[in-house]
Protein backbone atom coordinates (compact mmCIF):
# COMPACT_ATOMS: atom_id res chain seq x y z
CA UNK A 1 0.00 0.00 0.00
CA UNK A 2 1.51 2.95 -1.01
CA UNK A 3 2.14 5.85 1.35
CA UNK A 4 3.54 8.84 2.22
CA UNK A 5 7.09 8.55 3.11
CA UNK A 6 6.79 11.20 5.85
CA UNK A 7 3.88 9.28 7.59
CA UNK A 8 6.86 6.10 7.22
CA UNK A 9 9.18 8.18 8.72
CA UNK A 10 6.93 8.40 11.95
CA UNK A 11 6.58 5.27 13.14
CA UNK A 12 9.81 3.53 11.62
CA UNK A 13 10.09 -0.29 10.92
CA UNK A 14 12.49 -0.90 13.83
CA UNK A 15 9.46 0.67 16.11
CA UNK A 16 7.15 -0.62 13.82
CA UNK A 17 8.61 -4.47 14.73
CA UNK A 18 9.18 -3.59 18.37
CA UNK A 19 5.37 -2.92 18.62
CA UNK A 20 4.55 -6.24 16.90
CA UNK A 21 7.12 -8.42 18.68
CA UNK A 22 6.38 -6.51 22.72
CA UNK A 23 2.21 -7.09 21.64
CA UNK A 24 2.70 -10.83 20.74
CA UNK A 25 5.09 -11.36 24.05
CA UNK A 26 2.21 -10.16 26.59
CA UNK A 27 -0.25 -11.77 24.52
CA UNK A 28 1.22 -15.17 24.25
CA UNK A 29 4.45 -15.31 26.83
CA UNK A 30 2.85 -16.07 29.89
CA UNK A 31 0.55 -18.91 27.95
CA UNK A 32 3.99 -20.37 25.99
CA UNK A 33 5.74 -19.87 30.07
CA UNK A 34 2.66 -21.92 31.39
CA UNK A 35 3.13 -24.94 29.07
CA UNK A 36 6.52 -25.05 29.69
CA UNK A 37 5.97 -25.45 33.03
CA UNK A 38 3.11 -28.29 32.86
CA UNK A 39 6.38 -29.95 31.81
CA UNK A 40 8.33 -29.06 35.32
CA UNK A 41 8.53 -31.93 37.74
CA UNK A 42 8.02 -29.07 40.82
CA UNK A 43 5.07 -28.91 43.01
CA UNK A 44 5.16 -25.17 42.63
CA UNK A 45 5.46 -23.35 39.29
CA UNK A 46 8.33 -21.43 39.66
CA UNK A 47 12.28 -21.91 38.76
CA UNK A 48 14.00 -23.72 39.01
CA UNK A 49 13.57 -26.41 36.60
CA UNK A 50 13.55 -29.44 38.34
CA UNK A 51 13.57 -31.60 35.45
CA UNK A 52 10.86 -32.97 32.46
CA UNK A 53 8.22 -34.94 33.11
CA UNK A 54 4.47 -35.72 31.99
CA UNK A 55 3.34 -37.14 35.61
CA UNK A 56 1.14 -33.75 35.44
CA UNK A 57 -0.80 -34.85 32.45
CA UNK A 58 -1.29 -38.11 33.46
CA UNK A 59 -2.60 -36.67 36.77
CA UNK A 60 -4.79 -34.53 34.51
CA UNK A 61 -6.21 -37.51 33.19
CA UNK A 62 -6.80 -39.29 36.12
CA UNK A 63 -8.38 -36.10 37.39
CA UNK A 64 -12.45 -36.87 37.21
CA UNK A 65 -12.95 -33.16 37.78
CA UNK A 66 -10.77 -32.25 35.27
CA UNK A 67 -11.57 -34.44 32.55
CA UNK A 68 -15.64 -34.12 33.38
CA UNK A 69 -15.45 -30.03 32.98
CA UNK A 70 -13.65 -30.62 29.73
CA UNK A 71 -16.13 -33.16 28.59
CA UNK A 72 -18.88 -30.88 29.69
CA UNK A 73 -17.15 -27.92 27.24
CA UNK A 74 -16.85 -29.89 24.65
CA UNK A 75 -20.21 -31.52 24.53
CA UNK A 76 -21.99 -28.03 25.22
CA UNK A 77 -19.69 -26.15 22.54
CA UNK A 78 -20.72 -28.96 19.94
CA UNK A 79 -24.42 -28.33 20.53
CA UNK A 80 -24.38 -25.38 20.76
CA UNK A 81 -22.46 -24.83 17.43
CA UNK A 82 -24.58 -26.60 15.53
CA UNK A 83 -27.84 -24.95 16.90
CA UNK A 84 -26.32 -21.40 16.42
CA UNK A 85 -25.10 -22.60 12.91
CA UNK A 86 -28.80 -23.34 11.92
CA UNK A 87 -30.59 -20.31 14.14
CA UNK A 88 -27.75 -18.63 12.30
CA UNK A 89 -28.08 -19.47 8.32
CA UNK A 90 -31.34 -18.87 8.84
CA UNK A 91 -31.73 -15.47 10.10
CA UNK A 92 -28.84 -14.05 8.26
CA UNK A 93 -30.47 -15.15 4.87
CA UNK A 94 -34.32 -13.99 6.08
CA UNK A 95 -32.43 -10.68 7.12
CA UNK A 96 -30.35 -10.07 3.80
CA UNK A 97 -32.69 -11.30 1.35
CA UNK A 98 -36.16 -11.05 2.07
CA UNK A 99 -37.82 -8.04 2.97
CA UNK A 100 -40.13 -8.33 5.68
CA UNK A 101 -42.20 -5.69 8.22
CA UNK A 102 -40.41 -4.84 10.94
CA UNK A 103 -37.04 -6.41 9.97
CA UNK A 104 -35.10 -3.04 11.58
CA UNK A 105 -36.33 -4.05 14.82
CA UNK A 106 -35.71 -7.55 14.19
CA UNK A 107 -32.30 -7.33 12.76
CA UNK A 108 -31.86 -4.61 15.82
CA UNK A 109 -32.64 -7.23 18.47
CA UNK A 110 -30.13 -9.52 17.02
CA UNK A 111 -27.27 -6.84 17.60
CA UNK A 112 -28.51 -6.12 21.10
CA UNK A 113 -27.83 -9.91 22.31
CA UNK A 114 -24.40 -8.96 21.42
CA UNK A 115 -23.50 -5.79 23.36
CA UNK A 116 -25.68 -6.96 26.46
CA UNK A 117 -22.69 -7.46 29.14
CA UNK A 118 -22.42 -11.35 29.25
CA UNK A 119 -22.42 -11.30 33.23
CA UNK A 120 -26.56 -9.88 33.09
CA UNK A 121 -27.68 -12.47 30.63
CA UNK A 122 -25.94 -14.87 33.05
CA UNK A 123 -27.81 -13.65 35.97
CA UNK A 124 -31.66 -12.69 33.81
CA UNK A 125 -31.08 -16.44 32.86
CA UNK A 126 -30.58 -17.31 36.18
CA UNK A 127 -33.82 -15.61 37.56
CA UNK A 128 -35.94 -16.92 34.21
CA UNK A 129 -35.02 -20.39 35.20
CA UNK A 130 -35.87 -20.19 38.75
CA UNK A 131 -39.19 -18.58 37.58
CA UNK A 132 -40.04 -21.29 35.56
CA UNK A 133 -38.67 -23.68 38.03
CA UNK A 134 -36.21 -25.45 35.17
CA UNK A 135 -33.38 -27.29 37.20
CA UNK A 136 -29.99 -25.60 36.80
CA UNK A 137 -27.96 -27.96 34.24
CA UNK A 138 -25.84 -28.56 31.26
CA UNK A 139 -28.87 -27.70 29.32
CA UNK A 140 -29.91 -24.37 30.99
CA UNK A 141 -25.99 -23.54 29.78
CA UNK A 142 -26.72 -25.00 26.85
CA UNK A 143 -29.89 -22.61 26.01
CA UNK A 144 -28.42 -19.90 27.30
CA UNK A 145 -25.18 -19.64 25.03
CA UNK A 146 -27.54 -20.64 21.92
CA UNK A 147 -28.93 -16.86 22.33
CA UNK A 148 -25.99 -15.22 22.72
CA UNK A 149 -24.12 -17.13 20.11
CA UNK A 150 -26.11 -17.49 17.07
CA UNK A 151 -26.89 -13.79 16.50
CA UNK A 152 -22.55 -13.75 16.26
CA UNK A 153 -23.13 -16.50 13.32
CA UNK A 154 -25.43 -14.14 12.20
CA UNK A 155 -23.00 -11.01 11.56
CA UNK A 156 -20.58 -13.17 9.89
CA UNK A 157 -22.83 -14.88 7.93
CA UNK A 158 -24.45 -11.68 7.06
CA UNK A 159 -21.67 -10.29 5.99
CA UNK A 160 -20.95 -13.29 3.34
CA UNK A 161 -24.10 -12.80 1.85
CA UNK A 162 -24.08 -9.23 1.82
CA UNK A 163 -21.07 -9.39 -0.01
CA UNK A 164 -22.36 -11.68 -2.74
CA UNK A 165 -24.64 -10.38 -5.45
CA UNK A 166 -28.00 -11.80 -5.14
CA UNK A 167 -28.08 -11.14 -8.95
CA UNK A 168 -26.42 -14.52 -9.39
CA UNK A 169 -29.16 -16.21 -7.63
CA UNK A 170 -32.00 -14.89 -9.83
CA UNK A 171 -29.85 -15.92 -12.80
CA UNK A 172 -29.81 -19.16 -11.33
CA UNK A 173 -33.72 -19.49 -11.03
CA UNK A 174 -34.67 -17.71 -14.53
CA UNK A 175 -32.67 -20.71 -16.03
CA UNK A 176 -34.71 -23.07 -14.22
CA UNK A 177 -32.99 -23.92 -11.27
CA UNK A 178 -35.27 -25.26 -8.38
CA UNK A 179 -35.05 -23.33 -4.76
CA UNK A 180 -33.12 -25.91 -3.28
CA UNK A 181 -30.57 -26.47 -6.39
CA UNK A 182 -30.21 -22.17 -5.93
CA UNK A 183 -29.08 -22.96 -2.91
CA UNK A 184 -26.94 -25.85 -2.99
CA UNK A 185 -25.29 -24.91 -6.03
CA UNK A 186 -25.18 -21.06 -6.29
CA UNK A 187 -25.39 -19.77 -2.28
CA UNK A 188 -23.93 -22.88 -0.49
CA UNK A 189 -20.16 -22.73 -2.31
CA UNK A 190 -20.36 -18.62 -1.57
CA UNK A 191 -21.39 -18.75 2.23
CA UNK A 192 -18.93 -21.64 3.08
CA UNK A 193 -16.02 -20.02 4.20
CA UNK A 194 -18.36 -17.69 6.35
CA UNK A 195 -19.90 -20.52 7.72
CA UNK A 196 -16.95 -22.29 8.69
CA UNK A 197 -15.25 -19.40 10.02
CA UNK A 198 -19.10 -18.55 11.93
CA UNK A 199 -18.75 -22.18 12.95
CA UNK A 200 -15.40 -21.37 14.69
CA UNK A 201 -16.22 -18.68 16.60
CA UNK A 202 -19.29 -20.16 17.88
CA UNK A 203 -17.49 -22.90 19.38
CA UNK A 204 -15.09 -20.37 20.47
CA UNK A 205 -17.78 -18.71 22.05
CA UNK A 206 -19.32 -21.25 23.72
CA UNK A 207 -16.26 -23.18 25.04
CA UNK A 208 -14.70 -19.92 26.63
CA UNK A 209 -17.43 -18.74 27.90
CA UNK A 210 -17.70 -18.18 31.71
CA UNK A 211 -20.50 -15.38 33.03
CA UNK A 212 -23.13 -17.21 31.26
CA UNK A 213 -21.97 -20.76 32.59
CA UNK A 214 -20.84 -20.01 35.80
CA UNK A 215 -24.34 -18.20 36.77
CA UNK A 216 -26.57 -20.95 34.83
CA UNK A 217 -25.03 -24.19 35.36
CA UNK A 218 -25.88 -25.40 38.80
CA UNK A 219 -23.50 -27.47 40.13
CA UNK A 220 -22.51 -28.79 36.65
CA UNK A 221 -19.08 -27.43 35.92
CA UNK A 222 -18.08 -26.57 32.35
CA UNK A 223 -13.88 -25.94 31.74
CA UNK A 224 -13.61 -22.58 32.50
CA UNK A 225 -15.90 -22.81 35.62
CA UNK A 226 -13.45 -25.66 36.58
CA UNK A 227 -10.36 -23.72 36.36
CA UNK A 228 -11.91 -20.81 38.24
CA UNK A 229 -13.02 -22.99 41.39
CA UNK A 230 -9.74 -24.52 41.11
CA UNK A 231 -7.96 -21.38 40.62
CA UNK A 232 -10.00 -19.64 43.86
CA UNK A 233 -8.97 -22.05 46.36
CA UNK A 234 -5.32 -22.74 44.74
CA UNK A 235 -5.27 -26.38 44.85
CA UNK A 236 -4.20 -28.72 42.33
CA UNK A 237 -2.32 -26.27 40.59
CA UNK A 238 -0.03 -27.96 38.42
CA UNK A 239 -2.96 -30.45 36.83
CA UNK A 240 -4.68 -27.05 35.77
CA UNK A 241 -1.42 -26.56 33.69
CA UNK A 242 -1.42 -29.74 32.47
CA UNK A 243 -5.16 -29.27 31.55
CA UNK A 244 -4.80 -25.69 30.38
CA UNK A 245 -1.97 -26.40 27.63
CA UNK A 246 -3.86 -29.30 26.13
CA UNK A 247 -7.45 -26.82 25.73
CA UNK A 248 -4.51 -24.22 24.61
CA UNK A 249 -2.90 -26.71 22.22
CA UNK A 250 -6.12 -27.57 20.74
CA UNK A 251 -7.73 -24.35 20.40
CA UNK A 252 -4.61 -23.53 18.02
CA UNK A 253 -4.70 -26.25 16.06
CA UNK A 254 -8.35 -25.32 15.48
CA UNK A 255 -7.78 -21.84 14.66
CA UNK A 256 -5.18 -22.92 11.92
CA UNK A 257 -7.00 -25.75 10.25
CA UNK A 258 -9.80 -23.26 10.01
CA UNK A 259 -7.70 -20.84 8.29
CA UNK A 260 -5.74 -23.48 6.31
CA UNK A 261 -9.41 -24.78 4.98
CA UNK A 262 -10.45 -21.12 4.24
CA UNK A 263 -7.90 -20.92 2.58
CA UNK A 264 -8.50 -23.59 0.58
CA UNK A 265 -11.37 -23.18 -0.25
CA UNK A 266 -11.20 -18.99 -0.96
CA UNK A 267 -8.28 -20.15 -3.42
CA UNK A 268 -10.71 -22.76 -5.09
CA UNK A 269 -12.72 -20.18 -6.38
CA UNK A 270 -10.27 -17.92 -7.01
CA UNK A 271 -10.99 -15.58 -4.38
CA UNK A 272 -7.83 -13.72 -2.56
CA UNK A 273 -6.00 -14.34 1.10
CA UNK A 274 -8.07 -10.35 1.58
CA UNK A 275 -11.39 -12.38 1.13
CA UNK A 276 -10.56 -14.72 4.01
CA UNK A 277 -9.06 -11.59 6.33
CA UNK A 278 -12.08 -9.51 5.72
CA UNK A 279 -14.08 -13.50 6.90
CA UNK A 280 -12.37 -12.47 10.25
CA UNK A 281 -12.33 -9.04 10.76
CA UNK A 282 -16.09 -9.36 9.51
CA UNK A 283 -16.79 -11.49 12.72
CA UNK A 284 -16.08 -8.73 15.02
CA UNK A 285 -17.30 -5.82 13.26
CA UNK B 1 -22.87 -3.69 15.08
CA UNK B 2 -22.51 -6.66 12.11
CA UNK B 3 -26.27 -7.19 11.43
CA UNK B 4 -27.30 -5.38 8.48
CA UNK B 5 -30.22 -3.60 7.89
CA UNK B 6 -29.42 -2.38 4.13
CA UNK B 7 -32.38 -3.47 1.55
CA UNK B 8 -31.34 -6.07 -0.61
CA UNK B 9 -33.45 -7.18 -3.41
CA UNK B 10 -35.34 -10.56 -2.76
CA UNK B 11 -34.90 -14.00 -5.10
CA UNK B 12 -38.15 -14.41 -6.84
CA UNK B 13 -38.52 -16.00 -9.47
CA UNK B 14 -42.16 -14.55 -10.61
CA UNK B 15 -43.77 -11.87 -8.67
CA UNK B 16 -44.78 -13.63 -4.86
CA UNK B 17 -48.28 -14.50 -4.04
CA UNK B 18 -49.84 -13.07 -1.01
CA UNK B 19 -49.08 -16.24 0.39
CA UNK B 20 -45.51 -16.32 0.22
CA UNK B 21 -44.73 -13.23 0.92
CA UNK B 22 -45.89 -13.88 4.35
CA UNK B 23 -44.63 -17.00 4.42
CA UNK B 24 -40.96 -17.11 3.53
CA UNK B 25 -40.06 -14.17 6.50
CA UNK B 26 -42.32 -16.70 8.29
CA UNK B 27 -40.30 -19.76 7.44
CA UNK B 28 -37.26 -18.05 7.75
CA UNK B 29 -37.33 -15.69 11.06
CA UNK B 30 -39.79 -17.54 13.18
CA UNK B 31 -37.46 -19.93 14.83
CA UNK B 32 -34.65 -17.52 15.44
CA UNK B 33 -36.90 -14.84 16.80
CA UNK B 34 -38.85 -17.49 18.94
CA UNK B 35 -35.49 -18.27 20.49
CA UNK B 36 -34.80 -14.67 21.00
CA UNK B 37 -37.71 -14.09 22.60
CA UNK B 38 -37.93 -16.20 24.68
CA UNK B 39 -34.47 -16.85 26.05
CA UNK B 40 -33.30 -13.06 25.95
CA UNK B 41 -36.12 -10.34 25.94
CA UNK B 42 -38.16 -12.60 28.48
CA UNK B 43 -35.61 -13.60 30.77
CA UNK B 44 -34.54 -9.57 30.81
CA UNK B 45 -37.79 -8.38 31.43
CA UNK B 46 -38.34 -10.74 34.66
CA UNK B 47 -34.87 -9.37 35.69
CA UNK B 48 -36.07 -5.83 34.99
CA UNK B 49 -39.14 -7.20 36.68
CA UNK B 50 -37.21 -8.56 39.32
CA UNK B 51 -35.08 -5.35 40.00
CA UNK B 52 -38.55 -3.39 41.02
CA UNK B 53 -39.51 -6.42 43.83
CA UNK B 54 -38.84 -7.10 47.07
CA UNK B 55 -38.69 -10.73 48.10
CA UNK B 56 -39.50 -12.47 50.97
CA UNK B 57 -38.92 -16.35 51.35
CA UNK B 58 -42.19 -17.00 49.63
CA UNK B 59 -41.44 -15.16 46.95
CA UNK B 60 -42.23 -11.90 45.45
CA UNK B 61 -44.08 -9.40 47.52
CA UNK B 62 -44.83 -6.30 46.00
CA UNK B 63 -43.72 -3.25 44.10
CA UNK B 64 -40.26 -1.20 45.50
CA UNK B 65 -37.74 1.61 44.69
CA UNK B 66 -35.59 0.31 47.54
CA UNK B 67 -33.38 -1.65 45.62
CA UNK B 68 -32.44 0.98 43.45
CA UNK B 69 -32.16 3.34 46.45
CA UNK B 70 -29.95 0.76 48.42
CA UNK B 71 -27.63 0.71 46.34
CA UNK B 72 -27.59 4.67 44.99
CA UNK B 73 -27.37 5.79 48.76
CA UNK B 74 -24.65 2.93 49.61
CA UNK B 75 -21.20 3.91 50.36
CA UNK B 76 -19.43 1.23 49.77
CA UNK B 77 -20.71 0.57 46.51
CA UNK B 78 -20.20 4.13 45.24
CA UNK B 79 -16.53 3.32 45.99
CA UNK B 80 -16.67 0.37 44.17
CA UNK B 81 -18.09 2.03 41.50
CA UNK B 82 -15.35 4.02 41.22
CA UNK B 83 -12.41 1.74 41.49
CA UNK B 84 -14.36 0.01 38.63
CA UNK B 85 -14.15 2.86 36.61
CA UNK B 86 -10.75 3.64 37.36
CA UNK B 87 -9.79 0.25 36.33
CA UNK B 88 -11.76 -0.14 33.05
CA UNK B 89 -10.64 3.58 32.20
CA UNK B 90 -7.12 3.11 32.65
CA UNK B 91 -7.34 -0.71 30.71
CA UNK B 92 -9.49 0.71 27.69
CA UNK B 93 -6.40 4.19 27.58
CA UNK B 94 -3.50 1.11 27.68
CA UNK B 95 -5.29 -0.65 24.95
CA UNK B 96 -6.00 2.45 22.69
CA UNK B 97 -2.22 3.41 23.65
CA UNK B 98 -0.63 -0.10 21.94
CA UNK B 99 -4.02 -0.70 19.75
CA UNK B 100 -3.90 2.15 17.82
CA UNK B 101 -0.30 1.93 16.46
CA UNK B 102 -0.83 -1.70 16.18
CA UNK B 103 -3.93 -1.28 14.17
CA UNK B 104 -1.98 0.99 11.88
CA UNK B 105 1.17 -1.16 11.71
CA UNK B 106 -1.16 -3.78 10.45
CA UNK B 107 -2.78 -1.91 8.00
CA UNK B 108 -0.21 -0.12 6.67
CA UNK B 109 3.35 -1.72 7.61
CA UNK B 110 3.28 -5.21 7.49
CA UNK B 111 2.91 -6.18 4.51
CA UNK B 112 2.88 -10.41 4.13
CA UNK B 113 2.88 -10.58 7.60
CA UNK B 114 -0.34 -8.77 8.07
CA UNK B 115 -2.76 -11.52 7.58
CA UNK B 116 -0.46 -14.09 9.57
CA UNK B 117 -0.29 -11.11 12.70
CA UNK B 118 -4.50 -10.95 12.47
CA UNK B 119 -4.49 -14.52 12.75
CA UNK B 120 -2.58 -14.47 15.63
CA UNK B 121 -4.57 -11.70 17.75
CA UNK B 122 -7.62 -13.73 16.48
CA UNK B 123 -5.98 -17.04 18.13
CA UNK B 124 -4.98 -14.71 21.43
CA UNK B 125 -8.56 -13.82 21.77
CA UNK B 126 -9.75 -18.06 20.97
CA UNK B 127 -7.22 -19.21 24.23
CA UNK B 128 -9.14 -19.49 27.03
CA UNK B 129 -9.89 -16.26 29.07
CA UNK B 130 -9.65 -18.54 32.43
CA UNK B 131 -6.23 -19.74 31.15
CA UNK B 132 -4.64 -16.49 30.77
CA UNK B 133 -5.84 -15.30 33.90
CA UNK B 134 -3.71 -18.00 35.12
CA UNK B 135 -0.83 -17.62 33.57
CA UNK B 136 -0.42 -13.93 34.50
CA UNK B 137 -1.14 -15.34 38.38
CA UNK B 138 1.59 -17.59 37.88
CA UNK B 139 3.85 -14.93 36.68
CA UNK B 140 3.30 -12.30 38.81
CA UNK B 141 2.51 -13.71 42.04
CA UNK B 142 5.00 -13.46 45.23
CA UNK B 143 6.63 -16.80 44.19
CA UNK B 144 6.10 -16.11 40.63
CA UNK B 145 8.35 -16.55 37.64
CA UNK B 146 9.13 -12.59 37.42
CA UNK B 147 10.09 -12.26 41.24
CA UNK B 148 12.29 -15.02 40.81
CA UNK B 149 14.22 -13.96 37.93
CA UNK B 150 14.57 -10.28 39.73
CA UNK B 151 16.01 -12.07 42.85
CA UNK B 152 17.88 -14.82 41.04
CA UNK B 153 19.45 -12.24 39.17
CA UNK B 154 20.27 -9.88 42.21
CA UNK B 155 17.96 -6.76 41.34
CA UNK B 156 16.02 -7.36 44.23
CA UNK B 157 16.37 -8.54 47.61
CA UNK B 158 13.00 -9.48 48.49
CA UNK B 159 9.90 -10.46 46.09
CA UNK B 160 7.51 -7.56 44.88
CA UNK B 161 4.67 -8.33 45.76
CA UNK B 162 3.34 -5.39 44.46
CA UNK B 163 2.36 -7.24 41.05
CA UNK B 164 -0.64 -9.36 42.47
CA UNK B 165 -3.87 -8.75 43.83
CA UNK B 166 -4.36 -5.52 43.56
CA UNK B 167 -5.57 -2.83 40.82
CA UNK B 168 -2.18 -3.16 38.56
CA UNK B 169 -3.06 -7.02 37.88
CA UNK B 170 -6.65 -6.56 36.79
CA UNK B 171 -5.73 -3.87 34.53
CA UNK B 172 -2.90 -5.84 33.05
CA UNK B 173 -5.10 -9.46 32.65
CA UNK B 174 -8.06 -7.20 31.73
CA UNK B 175 -6.27 -5.32 29.17
CA UNK B 176 -4.29 -8.51 27.52
CA UNK B 177 -7.86 -10.07 27.49
CA UNK B 178 -9.69 -7.67 25.64
CA UNK B 179 -6.80 -6.20 22.61
CA UNK B 180 -8.55 -8.34 20.05
CA UNK B 181 -11.62 -6.67 20.10
CA UNK B 182 -10.11 -3.15 20.39
CA UNK B 183 -7.32 -3.70 17.47
CA UNK B 184 -9.58 -5.42 14.83
CA UNK B 185 -12.22 -2.43 14.12
CA UNK B 186 -9.49 -0.23 14.75
CA UNK B 187 -7.96 -1.61 12.13
CA UNK B 188 -10.73 -2.70 9.72
CA UNK B 189 -11.55 1.46 10.27
CA UNK B 190 -7.90 2.22 9.01
CA UNK B 191 -8.41 0.20 5.57
CA UNK B 192 -11.22 1.88 4.61
CA UNK B 193 -9.22 5.29 4.45
CA UNK B 194 -7.69 6.44 1.12
CA UNK B 195 -4.29 6.82 1.68
CA UNK B 196 -3.92 9.76 -0.94
CA UNK B 197 -4.96 11.55 2.07
CA UNK B 198 -1.97 11.16 3.53
CA UNK B 199 0.26 12.17 0.23
CA UNK B 200 -2.24 15.08 0.12
CA UNK B 201 -1.46 16.10 3.65
CA UNK B 202 2.17 15.83 3.20
CA UNK B 203 1.89 18.07 -0.14
CA UNK B 204 0.06 20.69 2.00
CA UNK B 205 3.31 20.92 4.69
CA UNK B 206 1.59 18.63 7.45
CA UNK B 207 4.12 16.89 10.10
CA UNK B 208 3.24 13.42 10.67
CA UNK B 209 1.20 14.41 14.13
CA UNK B 210 -0.82 17.09 12.18
CA UNK B 211 -1.89 14.61 9.52
CA UNK B 212 -2.47 11.88 12.36
CA UNK B 213 -4.77 14.39 14.34
CA UNK B 214 -7.01 16.09 11.87
CA UNK B 215 -6.76 13.42 8.77
CA UNK B 216 -5.94 9.97 10.31
CA UNK B 217 -8.02 10.45 13.68
CA UNK B 218 -11.24 11.72 12.16
CA UNK B 219 -11.57 9.02 9.88
CA UNK B 220 -11.18 6.09 12.31
CA UNK B 221 -13.09 7.77 14.74
CA UNK B 222 -16.11 5.41 13.90
CA UNK B 223 -13.74 1.89 14.71
CA UNK B 224 -12.70 3.51 17.88
CA UNK B 225 -15.91 3.98 18.97
CA UNK B 226 -16.75 -0.19 17.92
CA UNK B 227 -13.64 -0.90 20.18
CA UNK B 228 -15.19 1.55 22.83
CA UNK B 229 -18.68 -0.56 22.67
CA UNK B 230 -17.20 -4.17 22.13
CA UNK B 231 -14.37 -3.37 24.78
CA UNK B 232 -14.95 -1.08 27.58
CA UNK B 233 -18.63 -1.84 28.51
CA UNK B 234 -17.73 -5.43 29.14
CA UNK B 235 -14.49 -4.18 31.04
CA UNK B 236 -17.54 -2.69 33.76
CA UNK B 237 -18.76 -5.81 34.30
CA UNK B 238 -15.44 -8.47 34.47
CA UNK B 239 -15.82 -9.97 37.40
CA UNK B 240 -13.86 -13.69 37.12
CA UNK B 241 -9.91 -11.10 36.42
CA UNK B 242 -10.65 -9.19 39.74
CA UNK B 243 -11.80 -12.22 41.73
CA UNK B 244 -8.61 -13.97 40.61
CA UNK B 245 -5.88 -11.42 40.30
CA UNK B 246 -7.73 -8.17 42.19
CA UNK B 247 -7.19 -9.41 45.99
CA UNK B 248 -9.35 -6.69 48.14
CA UNK B 249 -8.64 -3.90 46.14
CA UNK B 250 -9.44 -4.83 42.88
CA UNK B 251 -12.97 -5.85 43.76
CA UNK B 252 -15.46 -4.80 41.08
CA UNK B 253 -18.83 -4.37 40.14
CA UNK B 254 -19.16 -7.88 38.48
CA UNK B 255 -17.92 -9.32 41.82
CA UNK B 256 -20.86 -7.21 43.44
CA UNK B 257 -23.40 -8.69 41.11
CA UNK B 258 -21.98 -12.00 41.74
CA UNK B 259 -21.71 -11.93 45.40
CA UNK B 260 -25.39 -10.60 45.43
CA UNK B 261 -26.41 -13.25 43.43
CA UNK B 262 -24.84 -16.39 44.51
CA UNK B 263 -23.39 -15.95 47.84
CA UNK B 264 -26.05 -14.20 49.32
CA UNK B 265 -28.58 -15.52 47.41
CA UNK B 266 -30.55 -11.56 47.04
CA UNK B 267 -31.68 -12.07 43.32
CA UNK B 268 -33.94 -8.17 43.67
CA UNK B 269 -30.73 -6.96 44.74
CA UNK B 270 -28.53 -8.43 42.08
CA UNK B 271 -31.57 -7.82 39.45
CA UNK B 272 -31.19 -4.12 40.40
CA UNK B 273 -27.31 -3.87 40.43
CA UNK B 274 -27.52 -5.63 36.90
CA UNK B 275 -30.09 -3.38 35.70
CA UNK B 276 -28.31 -0.36 36.71
CA UNK B 277 -24.85 -1.26 35.08
CA UNK B 278 -27.48 -2.49 31.74
CA UNK B 279 -28.77 1.28 31.71
CA UNK B 280 -25.09 2.70 32.10
CA UNK B 281 -23.95 0.96 28.72
CA UNK B 282 -27.27 1.23 27.06
CA UNK B 283 -26.32 5.02 27.79
CA UNK B 284 -22.97 4.67 26.80
CA UNK B 285 -23.40 2.79 23.92
CA UNK B 286 -25.99 5.72 22.36
CA UNK B 287 -24.00 8.06 23.02
CA UNK B 288 -20.99 6.14 21.24
CA UNK B 289 -22.80 5.41 18.33
CA UNK B 290 -24.26 9.18 18.01
CA UNK B 291 -20.52 10.42 18.49
CA UNK B 292 -19.23 7.35 15.31
CA UNK B 293 -22.04 9.17 13.33
CA UNK B 294 -21.19 12.52 13.79
CA UNK B 295 -17.62 12.26 12.89
CA UNK B 296 -18.42 10.02 10.42
CA UNK B 297 -21.28 12.74 8.61
CA UNK B 298 -18.19 15.44 9.61
CA UNK B 299 -15.44 13.73 6.91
Amino acid sequence: MPLSRRIQRALPNGLSIALVGLVMLILFGPVILLALFSFNDSTVISLPWEGFTTRWYTEAINDDGAMHAIWNSVMVASVVTVASLILGTLASWGLTRIKFRGRPLVAGIHGAVLVVPWLIIGVAGLIFFSQIEMALSLNTIILMHIVVTFPLVVAVVSAGLIRFNPSLEEAAIDMGASQFQMMRYVVMPQIAPSLAAAAIFAFAWSFNNFEISFFTGGFEQTFPVWVYGVLRHSSNLPVVNAASTVIAAAQVLLVFGLWYGMKLMTRKRGGSDREAAEMITGAVR
Amino acid sequence: MGVPTASVPTVTGERPSRFSKLLKPFAFMSLPTAVLVLLFLVPMGILVYFSFQYGDLTGQAGFTFSNFTDILGDELYRRIALTTFEIATIAMIAQLIVGIPLAYVLAYKAGRFELPLLLALVLADELNPMVRIYAWRMLLGREGLINDALTSIGLIDAPIDALLFNKFSVIVVLSTSYLTYTVIPIYASMKAVDSGLFEAARDMGAGWFTTFRRVLLPLIAPGIFIALLLVYVPLFTDFAAPTLVGGTTGYMLGNVVSDLVLENGNLNAGAAMSFLMLLAAALFSLVAYQLSRVKQGAK
